[in-house]
């Protein structure tokens, strides 16, 4: 089954009605309730192609969850489609529940008052896996996620982290091709993060599962994805790999080099800029929207002049979303 | 039916009591004081007369031990174990229950029926007890165990829609948790688990006629002491019946409007 997730101009409004301040608002509010429409998701377009991961990027109330919520078929959209395995998820909810795994990160779907063991059996039991099945990709889970250490005890006792490993295996338990995860590592700390995120890695190359994830955790995108969806306010703001955001927002490098001869001619180069010279020292920067990644400007420096010695400043991908955020905003 | 393969969610309550021993421990204590207590209110209320409002002392005391063993059917720690609808609506968790190629009523009412046949262990182990102590009285003939029974079974029935339809609530007024007391407290009232209807006054009888509860325990309990006769068990019996259509209707259609509620909120 190929787990590709097809997003064709989806947009999701809500109406709420605000509640107006002080003892007469809210008489009024009851008589005469003022809607507001809120426009969570807009028009947003994107494809997810089998065996791949994506992260769906944005500031707080960008509209992630709403669009997660959309494709697993919890939520319908105002207008617009989405195909999900080929299924469209909020017209065949039980259909697509086969297709699909999801986490979403503060909330579990563990039985509270039982034994992660006993949840992973009652999971099996309603996604009908073969008991066979169930029993080997346990033990897989096993490996990658360090689960027996604690699965024999009950939800409510496990630490954030363990909670979190079983809520991942619960949710994958039965083979979903496509995973969507809303910030399931929100609060742990880097050693689950890290298990966490090679538990994905292995999920996605090796499983082939295609898996759709948000985070605010720029380390996780590093290490994970090589495509990030940004949203902003709703909208679609890029879709490309991590270097063409950096290409586009994250052009605060520096090549800082040294020059063999300090007396050597230094010209500006397409895209890089010299920012400083002091005698065999010289800091070149990024020049205009074209301009170079680091590594490339880097190779660019080298092969052009002589240098003793060279060091790179690189705006991490925290800086680099900074400023793509602040970029949407202002747009 | 397509929902046994799923029947390990029945096991979900029983299960968390069974890893929980102090809270047995707790319900057994709880059990045995309040079967004392009621056993001896009602012999002290009949020192001074033989009879009241058609009963005497030992139909008394059965119905109201019987009460108090068959409160013990649904009145579970669900809440202890996170997993009542107004919980899943709080803490957004519900958005599982839709999930999950289980329909979410199916999960439900199986998870109920766990629910119940646990708490149907509990009640007849307590009414063993009760039998072989001489707290309650016998049924009169095997007849009478048989109507009763059946009775039973249709005022658990009965029970389970009336606390369907309360979790329902939950899906429209969230967070509104002393309604949701108050709801329960009335459902026992009417249901005649506090004291035996027939002690209320006549405008409170009529009333409680025109509702579900007094179908789930008022009616057996009645038939069980022999205050309603075999021969007019059999209207009795259709009445609960009628209720387990009504209700079963309105819940099913109330589940259709919640699962629209969800999925146009996004839980
Ligand atoms: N059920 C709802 N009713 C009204 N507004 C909502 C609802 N769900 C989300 N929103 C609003 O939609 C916007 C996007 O929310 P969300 O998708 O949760 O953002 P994110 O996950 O990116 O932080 C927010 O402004 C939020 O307040
Ligand atoms: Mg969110």
């Amino acid at each position: 089954m190929s787990g590709s997730i097809e997003v064709r101009g989806l947009s999701r409004t809500f109406h709420t009605t605000v509640r107006r301040p002080g003892f007469t608002g809210t008489l009024r509010s009851l008589v005469d309730p003022e809607r507001v429409a809120k426009h969570a998701v807009q028009d947003i377009t994107f494809d997810v192609a089998p065996g791949e991961l994506l992260a769906l990027l944005g500031p707080n109330g960008a509209g992630k969850s709403t669009t997660i919520k959309m494709l697993t078929g919890i939520l319908t959209p105002t207008s617009g489609e989405c195909r999900v395995a080929g299924v469209v998820p909020y017209q065949e909810r039980e259909r697509n529940a086969r297709n699909i795994g999801a986490v979403f990160g503060q909330r579990t779907q563990l039985w509270w008052d039982l034994p992660v063991r006993e949840s992973f059996a009652i999971l099996r039991d309603i996604y009908e896996v073969p008991k066979a099945e169930h029993a080997a990709r346990l033990e897989e889970f096993d490996d990658l996620l360090d689960l027996s250490s604690f699965w024999d005890t009950r939800v409510r006792h496990l630490s954030l982290g363990q909670r979190v490993r079983s809520d991942l295996a619960a949710a994958l338990l039965h083979d979903p091709p496509v995973v969507f995860l809303d910030e399931p590592t929100i609060g742990m700390d880097v050693v689950v993060k890290e298990q966490v995120r090679e538990f994905l890695r292995y999920q996605v190359e090796q499983r082939s599962r295609t898996v759709l994830l948000t985070t605010h955790d720029m380390t996780e995108v590093e290490r994970l994805a090589e495509r990030v969806v940004l949203i902003n306010h709703g909208r679609l703001v890029l879709d490309g790999s991590l270097d063409d955001i950096r290409r586009k927002f994250g052009s605060t490098w520096q090549v800082r080099a040294t020059l063999a001869d300090a007396h050597t001619d230094v010209v500006p180069l397409p895209g890089i800029a010299v920012l400083r010279r002091d005698g065999p020292r010289v800091v070149f920067g990024p020049d205009g929207p074209d301009a170079p990644t680091v590594h490339q400007a880097l190779k660019t420096v080298i092969e052009r002049y002589e240098v003793t010695g060279v060091a790179i400043d690189e705006a991490d991908l925290e800086d680099v979303m900074r400023a793509a955020y602040v970029h949407a905003e202002a747009v | 039916m397509a929902v046994l393969h799923a029947w390990r969610a029945a096991r979900v309550t029983p299960l968390g009591e069974l890893h929980t021993p102090p809270r047995m421990t707790a319900v057994l204590v709880r059990l045995a004081v309040q079967v004392v207590l009621v056993a001896s209110l009602w012999h002290g209320l009949y020192s001074h007369t033989s009879t009241t409002a058609g009963l005497d002392e030992g139909q008394a005391v059965t119905y109201a031990v019987l009460a108090v063993l068959a409160s013990r059917l649904r009145e579970l720690d669900q809440y202890a174990g996170r997993d009542t609808v107004l919980q899943h609506m709080h803490f957004g968790t519900i958005v599982y229950w839709y999930l999950r190629p289980l329909p979410p009523q199916r999960y439900y009412a199986l998870r109920a029926l766990g629910e119940q046949l646990y708490g149907l262990a509990w009640a007849l182990g307590g009414f063993a007890v009760c039998l072989a102590a001489g707290v309650v009285e016998p049924p009169r003939s095997a007849a009478v165990a048989g109507v009763f029974a059946v009775s039973l079974l249709l005022g658990q029935w009965v029970l389970y829609y009336v606390m369907l339809v309360l979790d329902q609530m939950c899906f429209f007024t969230i967070r509104n948790n002393s309604a949701m007391l108050i709801l329960i407290f009335v459902q026992n009232l009417l249901s005649g688990v506090y004291a035996p209807l027939w002690y209320f006054p006549d405008w409170f009888i009529t009333l409680s006629g025109f509702l579900p509860f007094q179908a789930t325990l008022s009616v057996p309990l009645s038939i069980y002491v022999g205050r309603i006769q075999l021969a007019d068990a059999g209207v009795q019996l259709a009445v609960q019946a009628a209720w387990v259509v009504v209700l079963a209707l309105f819940t099913r259609w109330v589940w259709r409007q919640a699962a629209r509620r969800v999925i146009s909120q996004g839980g």
